[in-house]
């Protein structure tokens, strides 16, 4: 079995041995919600942070009990999984005003009684500048205050920097893999990246760095994509399934480039060392590429996206939603209209997280693919047709 | 439904000015307005919408179809009177090409008049849209969603964005925006700047209500401040918005008083005085005649509440509208007074609970106002936990002797609908009967008068109240 194969079957799962073998050395498990929580003030609390995800739910019955057919699937799977005991592992969930559906996440949570105790609501700002960042630093200092108040431990600033440290050295990793999708010929598919972010985002720090370390050696020379593939920039909220990015490249797609919650979001800049450390997270938490709740930085955004689509070479866009997420709904609007303007080529995918509707997708993707692959034939023709004897010497 | 509507520009808003001007005409003869609108009933109450009724029959039925007593009759002249002022203000900058600042519903319009420029709810249409017809807001919707807006956003910002891009709402110079009540607001905020091209002012509206939230707030309004002196190169005049602050100051005190006295039994007021009253706060509170009406109102529930007189003879249901009061079916108060004797005491959007600005030095009137932004009805219930909503919620179960609730479940509302099952949870433990609407407030196609109308009906049956 592969390096791939083996990370693979750890993401399909709730837990991996390295966070089984963490709990049972005694080291507490903290679930967390977002990309804007600081993983690196659970880590300095000598906590191992757990990134909550809705995987293995088997369903959504029972979180649909406290969530309505209007809420988005990924709240209504984790809020089942929750309700079926499936977080017992960890000491404390930590909830974020993410969006209108997990934030509510925090009151049935509640509501419901469901362990652990320690429920905390971290609250990020909606907007990126000055006032926003000050607010951000007093919300993180409370966190950490919170947990260690909690649990009785202390987070000292020594801590802290080891923290950051160990996590920026994490995503200097995974952007080490990211951007190796620059060539033309990629070494690491999309699917497999998100794998990767799936099991390092549910294991200790020291342990993914182990890790992708050794993923990174072994994709030297690799050849994981072939030259006809469309390039594709991925853009979404809450993905998830390996099997869908999986999808996407067996219609003949390769995804170099992405902002979703499990990618870029979580790689993109490191906190800066040589700043205070609380003051150095809230610059790196609220500065990197942004998820569609950030209501000022949608053009930040679109710089990112067409920065990407022109150092990554995409070929094209696809711009995907979980129904009922209004946030992703409105992004994609407005990609679209980019898109227009830009003239890249964009699919709006609408879905359920761990829904029915392959192959819907696939015809979906097959269709669009071979618009793409048409229009660079045609693109080509034309070059032919000019003829070969034009070019000046 | 009409279809190839003519379009021309700001064609909804016009239509309005002429309503309005004609309802300010008429509320000056009260007892005359009354009696005809009395009279006419049998052409527009107990039948639908038709070609005959359809410009009149929602401002009637608003205007309580003769059922309002005189002086309430009055004090919505002055509201709409406010109104029109706004929108011929808005019309006129817009010709003019004046400066016209869009503030999205549940925040402060009022440093607008501090700069002495034209502000404009973009919303506004989401009320005053039906006076065209029922079929206007579902038309303004489906041109939002035809050019792509995500079908699952609110209706009432679908509306906004369809109304922007059909012209019916006038190009902005700035906008001002929040992160609150719900995701679509953070969503079509991009939206709309996107679209407009124009420089925004954003609002983080913070998750909790304590101190250092409202510390943050006002920091936030020092920011705009700074944002509209730029944008609109104009300086702040703090006497005008000191003059301002005095009159919402008044505005609020008797709006809050009429929420005190509504808890009486019976209840000597109706609620869509209140509801409408937020509506006229939320598009222009700066206007003199907002205040006027406020102070009518006053009288009118004050008088009944001396003489221990209810707004309906015999009061027999006192209910709780919780969630956003139905946009299209104003009427709804005034028909359950009428055929049940079931009385709203209180709701979500016209319960007035707020602090008084202070108006001594420029620090203290921020600081306050900031707390008034985050008291603003909607605002003050959706932006954090579930606590915001079902404290108040059955703090107003025992307040105003409540006996049932009706829970307007709106469509594109994701975080209500989230908190759905604790609510009826807590009404469950309490014993509190409860109706739960699956509607769209903007929308009737979802479910309309008539449904409503069905519906509450049978629920009254079955706790044998009608």
């Amino acid at each position: 079995m592969d390096i791939f194969e083996k990370i693979k079957i750890m993401a399909g799962k709730d837990a991996n041995e390295f966070l089984e073998g963490a709990i049972k050395n005694g080291k507490k498990a903290i679930g967390y919600f977002c990309s804007y929580v600081p993983e690196e003030i659970i880590h300095a609390a000598g906590f191992v942070p757990y990134r909550m995800r809705a995987i293995a739910s088997g369903g959504t019955s029972r979180g649909d009990i406290y969530f309505s057919a209007i809420n988005c699937t990924f709240v209504r799977h984790c809020f089942h999984k929750a309700l079926q005991g499936d977080f017992g592992f960890l000491d404390g969930v930590i909830f974020m005003n993410g969006c209108d559906h997990t934030r509510r996440m925090y009151d049935n949570w509640r509501h419901a009684d469901i362990k652990p105790d320690f429920r905390y609501m971290f609250v990020a700002p909606h907007v990126v500048n000055k006032t926003a960042r000050k607010r951000f630093i007093d919300e993180i200092a409370t966190f950490r205050q919170a947990l260690s108040g909690h649990f009785g431990v202390q987070i000292t600033d020594e801590a802290l920097r080891e923290s950051i440290r160990l996590y920026n050295r994490k995503r200097s990793l995974l952007a080490e893999l990211y951007e190796s999708r620059r060539q033309e010929i990629l070494p690491i598919r999309g699917s497999e990246l998100l794998n990767i972010l799936m099991a390092v985002t549910m294991m200790p720090v020291e342990d993914s760095i182990a890790l992708l370390e050794e993923v990174k050696n072994t994709i030297r020379g690799r050849a994981a994509s072939s030259s006809g593939d469309v390039r594709i920039f991925l853009a979404s909220g809450c993905v998830e399934e390996g099997e869908h990015l999986e999808l996407i490249e067996t219609c003949g797609g390769a995804i170099v480039a992405d902002n979703i919650c499990y990618g870029a979001r979580h790689l993109d800049s490191i906190v800066d060392p040589a700043e205070d450390p609380i003051q150095g997270l809230a610059a790196r938490y609220l500065d990197h590429v942004s998820c569609p709740r950030m209501i000022d930085d949608f053009r930040r955004r679109l710089d990112y996206l067409n920065c990407a689509i022109r150092e990554y070479s995409a070929d094209a866009v696809i711009a995907e939603k979980l129904k009922f997420c209004d946030l992703w709904g409105g992004e994609i609007y407005i990609i679209r209209k980019e898109s227009k303007k830009r003239g890249f080529p964009v699919l709006a995918l609408e879905r359920e997280l761990y829904g029915a509707g392959e192959g819907q997708i696939r015809t979906r993707l097959q269709a669009f693919f071979e618009q793409i692959r048409n229009r660079r034939a045609a693109d080509q023709e034309m070059f032919k047709a000019a003829g070969n004897n034009y070019t000046v010497s | 439904m009409k279809k190839n509507k003519n379009w021309r520009p700001l064609r909804l808003l016009n239509l309005n000015r002429l309503l309005l001007s004609l309802v300010y005409i008429f509320s000056k003869f009260p007892r005359f307005s009354n009696a005809f609108m009395y009279l006419l009933r049998p052409l527009y109450e107990p039948v639908r919408e038709t070609w005959l009724n359809r410009k009149l029959r929602y401002g009637f039925l608003t205007m309580g179809g003769g059922l309002l007593s005189p002086g309430e009759v009055k004090a919505y002249g002055y509201a709409a009177k406010a109104v029109l002022d706004n929108f011929n203000d808005v019309v006129r900058a817009h010709r003019r090409n004046r400066p016209i600042v869009w503030v999205e519903w549940i925040l402060n319009a009022e440093l607008c008049e501090a700069f002495d420029v034209v502000s404009f709810n973009s919303a506004a249409l989401n009320v005053f849209g039906n006076i065209d017809g029922m079929a206007t807001p579902s038309l303004l919707i489906e041109e939002a969603e035809k050019q792509g807006t995500p079908v699952e956003y609110c209706s009432a910002m679908k509306l906004d964005v369809g109304a922007y891009l059909l012209k019916q709402i006038p190009q902005p110079t700035v906008t001002i925006a929040g992160s609150h009540p719900c995701d679509t607001n953070v969503s079509v905020a991009q939206t709309i700047e996107y679209l407009t091209g124009v420089p925004s002012f954003v609002f983080d509206v913070p998750y909790w209500k304590d101190e250092s939230s409202f510390a943050y707030t006002e920091e936030q309004i020092w920011d705009q401040i700074r944002f509209l002196e730029e944008s609109l190169s104009r300086k702040i005049d703090w006497e005008r918005l000191r003059d301002m602050l005095e009159r919402v100051n008044k505005f609020n005190f008797y709006l809050g008083e009429i929420c005190e006295m509504h808890k009486a039994v019976p209840c000597p007021g109706t609620m869509i005085n209140l509801a409408f009253a937020w509506v006229v706060r939320e598009i222009n509170v700066r206007s003199p005649y907002a205040l006027r009406m406020a102070e009518d109102l006053y009288r009118v529930v004050k008088g009944r509440y001396e003489r221990g007189r209810g707004v309906v003879r015999r009061e027999k249901v006192r209910v709780l509208l919780w969630f956003p009061p139905i946009a299209f079916f104003t009427y709804l108060f005034k028909w359950m007074e009428h055929e049940f004797g079931a009385v709203i005491v209180a709701d979500f959007i016209g319960q007035v609970s707020t602090v008084q600005i202070d108006t001594s030095s420029r620090e203290t009137m921020i600081r306050d106002l900031a707390k008034t932004q985050m008291y603003l009805a909607m605002g003050r219930q959706c932006h954090g936990p579930v606590e915001f909503i079902t404290d108040e919620m059955e703090r107003f179960f025992d307040a105003y002797r409540v006996d049932c609730m009706i829970f307007t479940g709106h469509q594109g509302c994701k975080h209500g609908w989230a908190a759905a099952k604790i609510i009826q949870d807590i009404c469950k433990k309490r014993k509190m009967p409860a109706l739960y609407l699956t509607i769209d407030i903007m929308d009737q196609r979802c479910l309309n008068e008539q449904g409503v109308r069905n519906e509450i009906t049978a629920f009254f049956k079955s706790h044998g109240w009608a």
